[in-house]
């Protein structure tokens, strides 16, 4: 019996060494952003002998760090406010009509799952165009509206199922309906999902690459961190010490986010993934 | 009189809760696929006002012999193969640890998940650093053989490299899933099979696993779906290189389309691979489905 403790203790010891292992990459990734041009080259794993906080400041201005910060946080909110309105109220009426028109638009609105994005990608700029919604930070969010529609329809319409119909009767009764009866008592019970929703579709506005690329990456002012990282270690190919600070910079809010919320992130995903 | 106001005062709510998803899905994506199609006919450089349509040519000229787009096929099968069954089987042993009683379960947890919160074109930065810079001095400091390959420059390596990089970034993702699968295996069933006589390995086979196949259906199904459109972390990992050997389809369309200005050529390899995802996909969920009625 003792040796099976002290085996379960060894083997956990061994799994915390694992996971700090596999973590070593961006523990390499803070240190030598804090180290000077001369100390990346000659040695990458030792510590920084001082902490060159100059490379931050460098990159902080040089890539206007706040105006791409703001952007970042205009597209993914503006974005997730349109995924969570449009896909959780026509979720809800979708799943209480039983119709063929109904079911119809719920294919329609769910198929463009599998789309995959390059498919599309040359029509989507040429159409923003069109419509004027390119190089600007706006464009892109309300975009994100169609693109997360799908998936936040998919998990909604599953959960809806699950509220009772009387919920709905009770309240019609009681005088509400339409606008009234949901935003007062459907929406705040679809609280739990709408929670992940919003967790996957942050981490994947704010990560997100290709589509910025090709919507706001022709001014300065519009573009996002993760397009100002890109290009930055583009121009600095050899300037490791600037580049893994564009680096650090540039993931700094996710972790700082997901160190608050890391129980919630990790449940939300968890609920997300059962119900989907 | 009353009752056609009703109706019609329904339809209209129908209408009002429903068109706002309707018209933003229609917009970017059904509008810009039929445009996707008509270009697909045309040769276009995106210069010159009218695509010149010139029928099914483009397609006539992948199919009989496009070397790159082969070679991206080739690659992107490889890889997705590869991908799905380590990322699977990976995180189904890591779930089956973290679901354990430890006192480090949620950093573990949480250690695990961190990479996946980061964007994908950063992680393969990182790794490239990683791999050019950090490999030497790991290599000088312990004297191991693994860290003086050339991690990227050589065609082999720099395949398992992509490989390694979105496995380790995309993990902790999939544990997550079957974590949650875990969870919803009832306790009592497990502790029948013990009292009947079964072992870990026979339990886990006989018990765990069929009940599971709901969370192998996501995964597998979500694991497909991202490494048929493996993209952004070859973009900065490796940049097709070396020698053009780690181009995927998407980047090859990527490159077809915006660094060569074949806007209709590369929208025509666009929809070919519409075609291929739709048609997988539903093979894959069509024949996981099925298992999963049978456990």
């Amino acid at each position: 019996m003792k040796s099976k403790k002290a085996g379960r203790i060894v083997f956990e010891i061994f799994m915390v060494i694992l996971s700090l292992l596999f973590l070593y990459p961006l523990f390499l990734t803070i240190i030598n952003s804090l180290k000077s041009f001369s100390e990346v080259m000659t040695d990458v794993i030792a510590l920084p002998k001082s902490l060159a906080f100059e490379n931050y400041s460098y990159v902080w201005k040089y890539i206007n760090y706040p105006r791409l910060f703001l952007n970042n946080t205009v597209i993914t909110v503006l974005g997730l406010a349109g995924i969570v309105l449009i896909s959780s109220i026509a979720a809800y009426k979708l799943a209480r009509t039983k119709s063929k028109m109904s079911n119809l638009i719920y294919f329609i609105v769910i198929m463009p799952m599998l789309i995959p994005f390059q498919s599309i990608m040359l029509s989507v700029l040429q159409m923003a165009k069109n419509f004027h919604l390119s190089d600007s930070t706006w464009g892109l969010g309300i975009l994100y509206w169609g693109f997360g529609a799908p998936l936040a329809m998919f998990i909604y319409h599953g959960f809806v199922k699950g509220i009772p119909n009387e919920i709905d009767e009770s309240a019609t009764i009681d005088g509400a309906s339409g606008f009234r009866l949901f935003f007062r008592v459907i929406f705040p019970l679809l609280k739990s999902v709408t929670t992940t929703i919003i967790i996957i579709d942050v981490m994947w506005i704010w990560n997100d690459f290709l589509l910025p690329l090709l919507m706001v990456n022709g001014s300065p002012t519009t573009k996002t961190l993760t397009l100002a990282a890109y290009t930055f270690v583009g121009q600095y190919t050899s300037d490791w010490q600037y580049a893994m600070t564009a680096m650090v910079m540039a993931v700094l809010p996710s972790i700082i986010v997901f160190m608050f919320l890391q129980k919630h992130i990790v449940k939300g995903v968890v609920a997300g993934a059962v119900k989907g | 009189m009353f009752k056609l106001g009703r109706k019609w005062a329904e339809r209209l709510e129908f209408g009002v809760f429903t068109l706002p998803v309707l018209i933003s899905v229609i917009a970017v994506f059904y509008y810009p696929f039929m445009m996707t199609i008509r270009y697909s006919l045309t040769k276009w450089n995106g210069i010159s006002k009218n695509p010149k349509f010139i029928g099914l040519d483009n397609f006539k000229q992948i199919f009989s012999g496009d070397a790159n787009f082969m070679n991206a096929s080739w690659f992107t099968i490889k890889y997705a193969i590869l991908y799905i069954v380590i990322v699977n089987v990976l995180a189904i042993l890591l779930a089956l640890v973290l679901d354990m009683k430890m006192k480090s379960t949620t950093w573990l947890r949480a250690a695990f998940f961190i990479p996946y919160i980061l964007s994908l074109v950063i992680v393969g930065f990182i790794w490239k650093f990683i791999f050019m810079q950090g490999f030497e001095s790991l290599g000088a400091s312990t004297g191991w053989g693994i860290f003086k390959l050339s991690w990227l420059g050589e065609p082999n390596l720099a395949f398992i490299s992509v490989l390694l990089v979105s496995i380790w970034q995309s993990v902790g993702f999939y544990l997550v899933i079957y974590i949650a699968g875990l969870q919803s295996v009832p306790d009592d069933m497990k502790e029948a099979a013990t009292v009947d006589g079964a072992g870990p390995v026979r339990r886990f086979f006989s018990i765990t696993l069929p009940l599971l196949a709901p969370s192998i259906t996501i995964s597998v199904f979500m694991a497909l779906t991202n490494s048929i459109k493996v993209f952004d972390v070859i973009l900065s990992l490796t940049g097709g290189g070396p020698g053009g050997t780690t181009y995927s389809v998407a980047y090859d369309i990527y490159r077809d389309t915006f660094q060569n200005n074949l806007y209709g050529y590369g929208t025509a390899k666009a929809l070919i691979l519409f075609v291929a995802v739709l048609i997988i996909t539903m093979i894959q969920l069509t024949i996981f489905k099925r298992r999963e009625v049978e456990a």
